[in-house]
């Protein structure tokens, strides 16, 4: 019977197609599993469905009716809910009251707090037996939080449930623990949709899976009906032989090493990782969304100031406690999240641009302003950054110029290595062409070294010289020369073949 | 078994042990210091000493709590001080209840008009408690621009069973050893005892500790915050009843320096000012060792130029412990489960 | 080709008013009260009135800048200590000139001294130990004030102001105030020092955005640092200032001007979060607040009045400045 059917939605951010033809049908008491690539639009359909985004076109249709919520807590009141990856969790609140947050019960004028335990227990002991009701979230491990998540979820009854890559942070045990509870949700009637980029989780506990490429679903598999086969689900996710995928003409070997990291360990976050940096290469990192590339990217940026490990700069050691030993080598990052760590927004583009000059050692104490303009303005043309003039706010650009401003500041600098983190996300087509232009541009020009992690894919095949794709915090493969195509990548990142 | 030592072991590692364990040491100082402390005249004085303090120390906890901070509770006390002797007539027992009236009107006011500003509004609790600081002082000034006012006679019951005219020996009796001022404190705490089993109260720990998720639960975050401050009012209320009896007049300016004392007491009994965390009734135990250090310092025989000084300092002290105190309890953790 | 820098021809009001929008408004409020007082009061429009404002509102402004530098830095930066500061100041140095130019030089030497002590303790509990300011700066004002009740036993404060010290503070050249001059005067320096120097320019992008600051190897927690120490000094000298302005020192002298130093600087539409800076409109702001004391006081309603007014003024400014709408 089904619950809830999503039809043809469709959905744009800015200039980017998240969603061109999604397509998804939930079935009382089954587990439906959604898979996709990077930007497939898989997590985006889920968030339509619970109401965190609202779809541009198309039709959601909910026990019968159609349905648009304006935001997840309507949805929740309806019977949907959504256990989201980062946290809707009160931090110093124990995890039965977070469990009832926002629905507890009273007796007479007061809480019901035997109640509330009560129904926390059972619901915590059928994910996650033993753990303490009592403890504060504060206290809680990544993967008892995301249990306590799961069981907020669970606690109000939902009639379908969507879990957008709950197992992520789980270990093994807990994981064979959440698959029990969602079971016997099933058997409850409860209807689901759930997310992991672990193929083995998704054969084991869904009853039918549904793939989405490119913004739409490309096909489907019920478990009941067709066998279970790896092969099938991994060719509809990388799609069929892609016609005139943009092959980077020339590859080129580089010899000289000039950055070696080796063994850098930060918690669970990255594993054991080492690797070597060519002089005027391009080195990709690659894999799944959040696998620690992006953390990869701070670290040698200097940014975590308790990471483990060695690096040598050009044959000199380097140390990476502090992002000031890092540019002081010129070794500088381009953030990905430009507006949270990389712009002052209410700031001029030329303030922005020129910041990180103030940074050196011998700045004069009058800034020559005059130098400083002429060298922005010089920058702002060689990026074809569009702006009034450089003294425009910068929150008042676009995004890719934005980008293009995050990327300028370094210009001037002779860097060495160049850090990228994902620097044409959310960046429409024409600036992402000038962006990487620009950048291809410097390598060849003046050798710089590039580290590039993108999550796009096609930007990785287009750039890159060597890949490394990483997953759960470790570099399980490196490609190179032809290895480097859409479907390797694929398949490598989703650690299988 | 095992629940019960391990509940034990958490309460150790709390900043509520290590506040408390402070105040019995110096309350053990004290009382060696002061030979009579615990003679029956001498308790009185010292509850009626120390009992304001408290009382507004709890009322600041319950906004500090919610993800506020009251900056304007000195003078919210003076103003309600210069509100109630202005209305009462010496000769007028009725106006005592009006006056009384009137005195909770503006405490609730006083609650709205903050809260609006920090719950609603959502300003920055410091600088909007900062105006409304100075909005309850020019509205004092303008009642009562030099100390006075009058009390009826009946009011004394605040300070003073005996001083009340006709009063039962019973009550005389009883108040030599449970003044009025312990009775102002323990209608504070039951009333706390039970508010604290409220829904409303969670939704305060909530919306403190994590507003947008607070909000995203459902929880009505304006309301909340609204209502921890028109319960810090009604705290502070407690206490201008109390300087009132006392002092059986108005002073627009009496409520300065206590603000400052006010969150130093809360912050010494374990009330992150970041929100969410924390026991109301610590509160007490925060503003106990700031008195007995007073005190101590009192019998140490520091001359009085120096108090100030002394007590800026304990503040500065007491605030940077505790914060110390948290931070290496949140490495501790981090390092347990690496985030 | 893309042409990079374009230059479209908008409305010249619209890019008027996008810049100077807060200066207009704070203009418009002044001219609002002007108006206000001729009409309730009279007289209130005359050019003496003017000047006498001005040199009032000099003192409110210079203490602002205290607060607008230490607000700009960013991390919820206040200074409540610099009424206390000014004080001490006034109180150690009023015997030390007994009236006489020659030992001025020491004077001012004591004031840095006691500048830079409180801004350096300051700073290293809000900046460095990240203590909330507002507390820190708070209890510190009390410490402060300790310090010079336990110097001054009580007794009334012997010593008077060096003459020069007169001359600018209280007196006039011609008409002018000379503490107006003294005004403009820290007023280009401050602004040249904020937007030429790359000081000033480390200190906006701290106060805009700490992690892009970090991130581009400009550490907060100094440049905040410092910027604690730069306000301990403004308000330790504005000491000298308030007992040459009055010819003596006394407990109380600076606590007036605390509340209003922070006003004005959210009356001139400094963000409170920081990475802005500027001094024009805190002066404006200043303006403002001190024509509204001289109205309030014009309608009889003195002190109280101006409290009140105060009060309701930056409660409806913090809610056209600084409103923290839920970001969904």
């Amino acid at each position: 019977m089904v619950v809830l059917e999503a039809k043809g939605i469709k959905k744009r951010f800015g200039g980017v197609i998240a969603l061109k033809n999604g397509n998804l049908k939930c079935r009382k008491g089954k587990i439906t599993g959604l898979l996709g690539a990077n930007g497939s639009g898989k997590s985006t359909i889920s968030k339509i469905i619970t109401g965190v985004y609202s779809a541009d076109e198309g039709e959601i249709i909910y026990n019968g009716r159609q349905v648009k919520y304006k935001n997840p807590h309507e949805a929740r009141k309806d019977g949907i809910a959504m256990v989201f990856q980062n946290l809707s969790l009160v931090a110093d609140l124990t995890i039965w009251q977070n469990i009832v947050l926002g629905s507890e019960i009273n007796r007479g004028p007061f809480l019901d707090n035997q109640h509330a335990r009560k129904l926390s227990k059972e619901i915590i002991d059928g994910l996650l037996p033993g753990l303490d009701i009592e403890k504060k979230v504060t206290e809680l491990n990544p993967g008892e939080l995301q249990i306590v998540e799961i069981a907020k979820a669970i606690s109000e009854n939902p009639q379908l449930l969507i879990l957008d890559e709950p197992t992520a942070a789980l270990e093994q045990a807990q994981v064979k623990s959440l698959f029990n509870a969602m079971r016997k949700l099933a058997e409850k009637g409860v209807a689901m949709i759930f997310t992991s980029h672990r193929i083995w989780e998704v054969m084991e506990i869904c009853d039918d899976v549904v793939v989405f490429r490119n913004g739409e679903d490309v096909g489907s598999m019920d478990f009941l009906v067709d066998a279970k086969n790896p092969e099938n689900i991994i060719s509809m996710i990388t799609g069929e032989a892609q016609t005139s995928r943009h092959q980077k003409s020339e590859r080129t070997r580089h010899e000289d090493v000039v950055l070696t990291v080796s063994n850098l360990n930060y918690g669970n976050i990255l594993r054991n990782i080492s690797f070597e940096l060519k002089k005027g290469e391009i080195l990709g990192v690659g894999g799944l969304v959040g696998q620690g590339q992006y953390e990869l990217m701070l670290a040698l940026a200097g940014n975590y100031p308790e990471i483990s490990g060695n690096a040598e700069l050009n044959g000199k050691p380097l140390k990476l406690n502090k992002p000031s030993e890092a540019i002081r080598n010129s070794i500088f990052l381009v953030p990905g999240d430009r507006q949270l760590e990389g712009l002052f927004l209410k700031h001029s583009v030329y303030t922005n641009m020129i910041y990180p000059k103030l940074g050196l050692k011998d700045q004069p104490l009058f800034t020559p302003n005059a130098r400083y303009r002429r060298e922005c303005i010089d920058s702002v043309e060689k990026l074809s950054i569009k702006t009034h003039t450089i003294d425009t706010q910068v929150s008042m650009l676009s995004g890719g110029n934005q980008q293009k401003v995050v990327v300028g500041k370094w210009l001037s600098f002779n860097t060495n290595v160049l850090l990228l983190a994902d620097p044409a996300k959310g960046v429409d087509i024409g600036a992402k062409r000038d962006l990487y232009d620009f950048i291809l541009k410097m390598v060849r020009e003046k050798q710089t070294s590039v580290i590039l992690y993108a999550s796009d894919f096609e930007e990785l095949v287009d750039y890159c010289d060597r890949l490394m794709i990483m997953y759960e915090g470790q570099v399980i493969a490196t490609l190179e020369g032809d290895e480097i195509c859409e479907d390797t990548i694929i398949t490598t990142s989703l650690g299988v073949g | 078994m095992n629940e019960k030592t391990s509940t034990l072991k958490r309460w150790v590692g709390r900043p509520e042990f290590s506040s408390l364990l402070i105040m019995l040491v110096m309350f053990a100082i004290t009382v060696y210091l002061q030979k009579n402390f615990f003679e029956q005249k001498s308790l009185v004085r010292t509850y009626n000493a120390f009992i304001p303090l408290i009382l507004m120390a709890m009322g600041q906890a319950v906004v500090i709590i919610s993800g506020g901070l009251d900056l304007s509770a000195g003078s919210a006390l003076s103003l309600m001080t210069v509100v109630l002797t202005y209305i009462m007539k010496k000769d007028d027992p009725a106006s005592g209840f009006t006056a009384l009236l009137a005195a909770i009107g503006v405490a609730v006011a006083i609650g709205m008009v903050n809260g609006i500003g920090i719950g609603y509004l959502r300003l920055p609790p410091v600088i909007v408690t900062y105006a409304t600081s100075y909005l309850w002082l020019g509205i004092a000034l303008f009642l009562r621009p030099t100390p006075g006012g009058q009390i009826t006679e009946w009011f004394r019951i605040f300070y003073d069973f005996k001083s009340v005219p006709g009063i039962p020996d019973f009550f005389v009796e009883m108040g030599k050893t449970i003044p009025p001022a312990l009775w102002l404190l323990i209608i504070g705490c039951v009333g706390w005892f039970f508010l604290s089993k409220t829904r409303i109260v969670r939704y305060m720990y909530a919306v403190g500790s994590n507003n947008d998720n607070a909000y995203a639960s459902g929880i009505d975050t304006g309301w909340t915050q609204t209502v921890a401050c028109i319960i810090n009012a009604l705290f502070i209320l407690l206490a201008a009843l109390f300087f009132v009896g006392q002092n059986q007049s108005g002073d627009a300016r009496m409520g300065d320096p206590m603000t400052l004392k006010v969150i130093a007491s809360a912050v010494v009994g374990g009330i992150a000012l970041t929100g969410g965390k924390g026991n109301v009734f610590f509160a007490i135990v925060g503003a106990l060792t700031l008195s007995f250090v007073n005190k101590i310092i009192f019998f140490a025989n520091i001359p009085n130029a120096y108090q100030t000084l002394v007590s800026g300092l304990i503040i500065i002290v007491a605030i940077a412990g505790s914060l110390v105190y948290s931070l290496f309890s949140k490495r501790a953790m981090l390092k347990e489960g690496m985030k | 080709m893309n042409p990079a820098i374009t230059n479209t021809r908008s409305n010249f009001f619209e890019i008027a008013w996008s810049r100077y929008k807060k200066s207009i408004v704070v203009i418009l409020l002044i001219f609002l009260l002007f108006i206000a007082g001729e009409v309730l009061v009279g007289n209130f429009l005359s050019f003496g009135q003017l000047l006498l404002t001005m040199k009032l509102a000099s003192y409110i402004a210079l203490f602002a800048l205290c607060q607008m530098i230490v607000i700009a830095a960013g991390g919820g930066g206040l200074d409540l200590s610099v009424g206390y500061t000014a004080t001490m100041t006034a109180v150690l140095t009023a015997s030390i000139m007994d009236g006489q130019n020659s030992n001025l030089w020491m004077a001012i030497l004591v004031a840095l001294a006691v500048g830079i002590a409180v801004g350096f303790a300051n700073g290293f509990l809000a900046a460095y130990l990240k203590l909330p300011a507002l507390v820190v700066t708070m209890a510190m004002a009390n410490i402060v004030q300790g310090i010079v009740n336990a110097y001054t036993k009580g007794a009334d404060i012997t010593g008077k102001p060096s003459p020069i010290l007169q001359i600018i503070a209280a007196k006039s050249t011609g008409i002018f105030p000379n503490v107006v001059f003294l005004l403009i005067v820290v007023a280009i320096i401050t602004m040249i020092l904020l937007y030429k120097t790359s000081w000033g320019l480390k200190l906006f992008g701290v106060g805009s955005n700490e992690i892009a600051a970090y991130l581009s190897g400009v550490d907060a927690k100094i440049v905040r640092w410092v910027a604690f120490v730069v306000s301990g000094v403004l308000a330790s000298l504005m000491g000298l200032l308030l007992i040459g302005n009055l010819g003596l020192a006394f407990k109380d002298m600076g606590s007036m001007y605390v509340m209003p130093s922070i006003a004005a600087t959210v009356v001139g539409g400094i963000s409170l979060d920081g990475g802005e800076g500027n001094y024009f409109n805190v002066i404006l702001g200043s303006i403002f607040l001190q024509t509204l004391t001289n109205l309030l006081i014009a309608l009889g309603l003195g002190d109280a009045g101006k409290w009140i007014g105060f009060g309701i003024v930056l409660y409806v400014l913090l809610i056209a400045y600084v409103r923290n709408p839920r970001s969904r």
